[in-house]
């Protein structure tokens, strides 16, 4: 800086001398560190107007792909699955009155999602109606598998991801690499590397869910406060929670880079009102189609049938139930209880997180529910405090995505009701690193890899009852393939002199991968002993909450080195 | 000179991954054909396979592909036995897919390994490399293979094979004894043998034009003769080769197959379906008989209601007569370039010109006129409208919902990133460049959108149910016009040199 500050004329960097990592010199040649970088090797130079079509044309191939797979629940009488669940709200949202969305059955998959999901449901249902009105007949069209109504199920999920998810990823990244300095071609490898993601590719494509709707309004959400947008940010992080509660993951981040935007340096307070005003509103705008359609129909005299007291209520005043208020508050309240259901259990299913490990030596359900949640709340809030500390302390653009990362990891390993699904939550702040300083080079790339490919592989006995190991099978270790990972490549932990792994980061990855190999032939070969039928999805979890766990720590300790807390491997190693 | 990134390696691993994705995708008929063989070769004996009729999809391959499939029925043994009864007609356990899916993949070697040779013998990296990638990666092999079944991948390998030892004086006889092997796995390749005929006779069995080399004659004749002999001697042996041959020769079928291979037969067709509208103006006397069978257009065999009715005998005479100045020219010119050109010169006649021809051997057109496409610029404007229309030609096969986005997202991309990449690396040419001819290439490509949109989604919305027929013809039609379009482009770039 000060060689900069003496001269008046500073040149301008020549682009393509600084590489981001995905380009090795071996005698005198360069050469792309890993294959994914070899794909993009000819696209160097090109405009972004031909490249981004390609890569987007290439990634959709392999999400239809993968939707000619099975989906969960299909042809799995009485209940199917997510699919149904999905196709279940568009035939309620499109037949039912609005003020009913949140009552009907909530035994048949009830809507249990925020208003946007249903809002999102609605349009679907209404063209798909268009189309064939038999896959949303009223009732008679429950645990429908006709193969045209999945090509359509298919066709939003994708629709929906390049109108959200896709745009939202080609933003964020052109924003970090100006802000942090990449250059576009290597920004373009991180593009893929992020598209071509296992678990999201999976979860969204093969089991079927719309995940990438809320993760795009949530990376829109961080885009928008790198490019110092703060009321956008606010607007598209209600979308985020409007669409699906699991949001929440993000949300004391997002609300510690906020506020300490607006109290550091200088308090700012024509700023906070600003946002909390874009924040009550957004909520407001979201929840007014909802209320203001129970209006509406209680006036037209539509009752709701068969409704028992949203549990929400009776803690509040006795209302009236004649006022013209009682209407939207009761839809309030029950869409609330319907998407906030503290009555279920503290993990689902098998999940690789804390509680559920310990569980597994030590029962938890012995405790009093109430003493469990209780605990759940204090392990996040311990967990997700010093990076809210630091956001709060120095609310720097560039310790964005790993600030949301490590507070996500903190959701997923201490919090209430979480779902193995919920792994692409904190996979998605840690997998942008890729486009970031630095990004593609080993130190980076190797904790995002292990995290991904260990996400994928938690996810695996859920793919598999999907009938989906095929897709798992091929999409992950090509993912794997292409970032030059174990177990096809050792090469990013080989020593270089562009970043430094550390020994113990070494033994612990390399043991992790193995163990996932391992498991995996164990797994298919040696049946499970009697009396432990599920002694390899046990083995599942602990190694995954193991690792997971690990990559709390790595997201906290560079955060802490980013921030200036900490002096970094590097810095020591130059000051040496 | 570095190395040229991505390797063709790199690519196949990443194709084969999405191959793998394709399992549960739309099969055609072709898949149970293919599951009729595994079972008949493996439960009959040799003598009875060419007379097992059980199902409609009898064998009607050359012995060789036989052999090929009794030698996967061993394994498929282990995948599922059940799929290997012939009575089974129509089983299609997910063993019977994975497995025979997983084949079609595997057999690809062949394929990946030709591409390799013809890299490394070729004295241009870094042209060849891109022309290797942009064969394997071929959406017409994507799409004929690995979602409708056949194993065309392994079939042209062994013809790139031939290829690349064409190219060397020391290597030819092994080229002509490999595309003797070809001919007797399938013999689609027939079109191709008329040059492989000339070019061998020329360069191989005569030292000038009136000079014969008799031991030369004598190691090709001896070696097709033991090639030959593997394939149909038993056959000739049993006296069967009457049953046989007219196993692969059906001729009774009808002048244009199913879909209408985009050929001057479709033209032709189009023309009539378009005079009949006329003939009450122009005073054209009516076949009213016809009518309703040109309509169909989905059955196999059609006739005219106006234009004349056209024969095997013609289709022939047309074939052979449009070939032989190419043929003409390879007899004096018998260099290893022009035989490729030749080659592709034949294959365009065969298709364009030849009896009940498929749709899908307009890869013998595509296939070969890849490996010569990057010559130089001329090439490249040649090739573009064939590229474009044999792969739009190819859509109609797959017609289910759930295959369209694929095939045309494959087929765009493929256009998108190897347009682009042989544009980058096509080297000018030395002729003079005919400007009328790159205005078609761009006005053609430019139409290839909307029609598809039109026959996929427009037609059906504004007909519904009524002339199906109708988005068949345009496809075939505006393909048509681009095949032999492109093939009077390669024939003025052959005789211009």
């Amino acid at each position: 800086m000060s060689s900069s500050a003496r001269t008046s004329h500073k040149p301008r960097k020549r682009r393509g001398i600084t590489y981001n990592g995905s380009v090795v010199e071996a005698n005198g040649q360069r050469k792309p560190a890993f294959p994914l970088a070899a794909f993009l090797w000819p696209a160097k130079g090109l405009s972004l107007w031909f490249v981004l079509p390609s890569v987007l044309l290439t990634v959709a191939l392999f999400r239809w792909a993968t939707g000619l797979w099975t989906y969960s629940g299909y042809q799995a009488p009485p209940m199917h699955g997510d699919f149904e669940a999905q196709r279940h709200w568009m035939e309620l949202t499109i037949h039912l009155p609005i003020s009913q969305w949140y009552f009907y059955d909530l035994q048949w998959w009830g809507l249990d999602y925020p208003p946007l999901t249903a809002y999102h449901s609605w349009l679907l249902g209404k063209v798909g109606s268009l189309i064939e009105p038999s896959w949303f007949a009223l009732d008679a069209s429950r645990g429908l598998d006709d193969s045209l109504l999945k090509v359509y199920m298919r066709g939003t999920v994708l629709l929906s991801e390049y109108f959200i998810y896709i745009p939202a990823v080609v933003v964020f990244l052109r924003r970090i690499s100006r802000l942090e300095s990449v250059s576009s071609w290597e920004s373009s490898i991180a593009l893929v590397a992020i598209l071509m993601q296992p678990s999201t590719l999976l979860i969204d494509h093969g089991h079927f869910q719309y995940n990438t709707v809320m993760l795009g309004f949530s990376l829109a959400s961080l885009s928008s406060m790198i490019a110092g947008r703060l009321r956008w940010a606010c607007v598209f992080f209600v979308a985020a929670l409007g669409f699906k509660q699991m949001a929440l993951f993000y949300a004391p981040a997002i609300f510690a880079y906020l506020l300490g935007s607006c109290i550091s340096p200088k308090i700012n307070l024509s700023r906070f009102i600003s946002i909390a005003l874009v924040t009550v509103l957004s909520f407001g705008l979201l929840f007014a189609p909802l209320l203001l359609g129970a209006i509406y129909d209680a006036r037209r005299g539509i009752t709701i049938k068969g409704a028992t007291n949203p549990p929400l209520l009776s803690v509040l005043p006795p209302l009236n139930p004649k006022a013209w208020y009682f209407a939207p508050i009761f839809q309030l309240t029950q869409s609330i209880h319907r998407i906030f259901p503290f009555a279920r259990g503290l993990f689902e299913d098998k999940v690789a997180n804390v509680w559920c490990a310990l569980h597994t030596f030590h029962k938890l359900h012995i405790y009093p529910q109430v003493l469990v949640q209780r605990a759940a709340l204090a392990a996040t809030t311990t967990a997700i405090l010093p990076p809210l500390l630091i956001l709060l302390h120095r609310p720097r653009k560039d310790l964005l995505p790993l600030a949301t990362a490590t507070t996500a990891w903190g959701f997923f390993l201490c919090a209430y009701q979480v779902h193995e699904k919920n792994i692409l939550l904190p996979l998605l702040p840690m997998t942008m690193l890729l486009g970031g300083k630095g990004g593609l080079a080993a130190p980076v790339r190797t904790w995002v890899g292990f995290a991904n490919v260990l996400g994928a592989w938690t996810l695996f006995p859920l793919l598999r009852r999907d009938g989906l190991a095929v897709p798992y099978a091929v999409l992950l270790p090509l993912w794997a393939w292409l970032l030059g990972l174990p177990p096809f490549s050792l090469s990013a932990y080989r020593k270089s002199e562009r970043g430094h792994i550390g020994l113990l980061t070494k033994v612990v990855h390399l043991d992790v991968y193995s163990v996932m190999v391992a498991w995996h032939v164990l797994e298919a070969l040696v049946p499970p002993p009697e009396g432990k039928p599920d002694l390899w999805v046990v083995v599942n979890v602990l190694v995954g909450a193991g690792g997971f766990g690990l990559c709390y720590l790595w997201c906290l300790g560079r955060l802490l080195v980013q921030g200036g807390y900490v002096a970094g491997v590097e810095e020591k190693r130059k000051e040496e | 000179m570095s190395d040229v990134h991505p390797s063709l390696a790199q690519c196949a691993v990443v194709a084969t991954a999405f191959k793998l994705l394709l399992f549960p995708a739309y099969k055609s008929t072709d898949f149970e054909v293919h599951r009729n063989w595994l079972a008949l070769t493996h439960s009959l004996p040799v003598r009875e396979w060419y007379f097992e009729k059980t199902s409609e999809w009898t064998l009607d391959y050359p012995p060789f592909f036989a052999y090929f499939e009794w030698a996967l029925s061993q394994l498929a043994r282990h995948a599922d036995p059940l799929m290997l009864q012939i009575q089974n007609l129509g089983y299609d356990s997910w063993q019977t897919v994975y497995f025979q899916r997983l084949t079609v993949i595997l057999s690809e070697v062949v394929l990946f390994y030709s591409l390799h040779k013809y890299v490394q013998n070729s004295s241009q990296k870094h042209t060849a490399q891109v022309a290797a990638i942009a064969v394997f990666l071929s959406p017409g092999l994507l799409i004929i293979d690995h979602i409708h079944f056949q194993y065309n991948g392994a079939m042209y390998g062994l013809l790139i094979l031939s290829l690349v030892y064409s190219q060397k004086q020391s290597t030819l006889l092994l080229s002509g004894l490999l595309f003797a092997v070809l001919l007797c796995f399938k013999h689609i390749y027939l079109y191709l043998a008329p040059a492989y005929f000339v070019y061998l006779l020329r360069a191989y069995c005569l030292r000038s034009m009136f000079s014969i080399r008799f031991a030369n004659c004598v190691k090709l004749g001896f070696g097709l003769a033991v090639i030959f002999g593997a394939a149909f001697g038993p056959f000739v042996a049993w006296g069967q080769m009457p049953q046989l041959l007219s196993r692969l020769f059906p001729f009774s079928r009808g002048l244009c197959h199913a879909y209408w291979a985009p050929n001057v037969w479709a033209i032709y067709s189009f023309a009539d379906r378009i005079l009949i509208y006329l003939a009450p103006y122009l005073k054209l006397p009516v076949n009213q008989a016809a009518l309703n069978s040109v309509t169909r257009g989905l059955v196999g065999d059609t006739s005219f209601a106006v234009l004349p009715e056209i024969s095997p005998r013609l289709t022939f005479v047309l074939t052979i007569l449009t070939q032989l100045p190419a043929l003409i020219k390879l007899f004096v010119h018998p260099s290893p370039s022009t035989f490729i050109s030749t080659l592709t010169l034949t294959a365009y006649s065969s298709f364009l010109f030849g009896w009940h021809v498929h749709e899908k051997a307009i890869l013998l057109i595509i296939l070969p006129f890849t490996l010569i496409a990057l010559r130089d610029r001329r090439h490249l404007a040649a090739f573009e409208p064939v590229a474009v229309a044999g792969h739009v030609s190819l859509f109609p096969l797959l017609f289910t919902a759930q295959e369209w986005f694929g095939k045309v997202a494959y087929t765009l991309l493929w256009l998108l990133v190897f347009g682009a990449a042989f544009d980058a690396v096509a080297p000018p040419s030395t002729h003079q460049r005919r400007h009328l001819f790159d205005r078609f290439t761009v006005m053609y490509t430019a139409v290839a959108g909307p029609l598809v949109l039109y026959c996929s989604l427009v037609h059906g919305l504004v007909f519904r149910e009524r002339l199906e027929f109708l988005p068949l013809m345009f496809t075939s039609a505006y393909s048509a016009l681009g095949v032999v379009g492109s093939w009077i482009g390669l024939l003025v770039v052959f005789f211009e040199d």
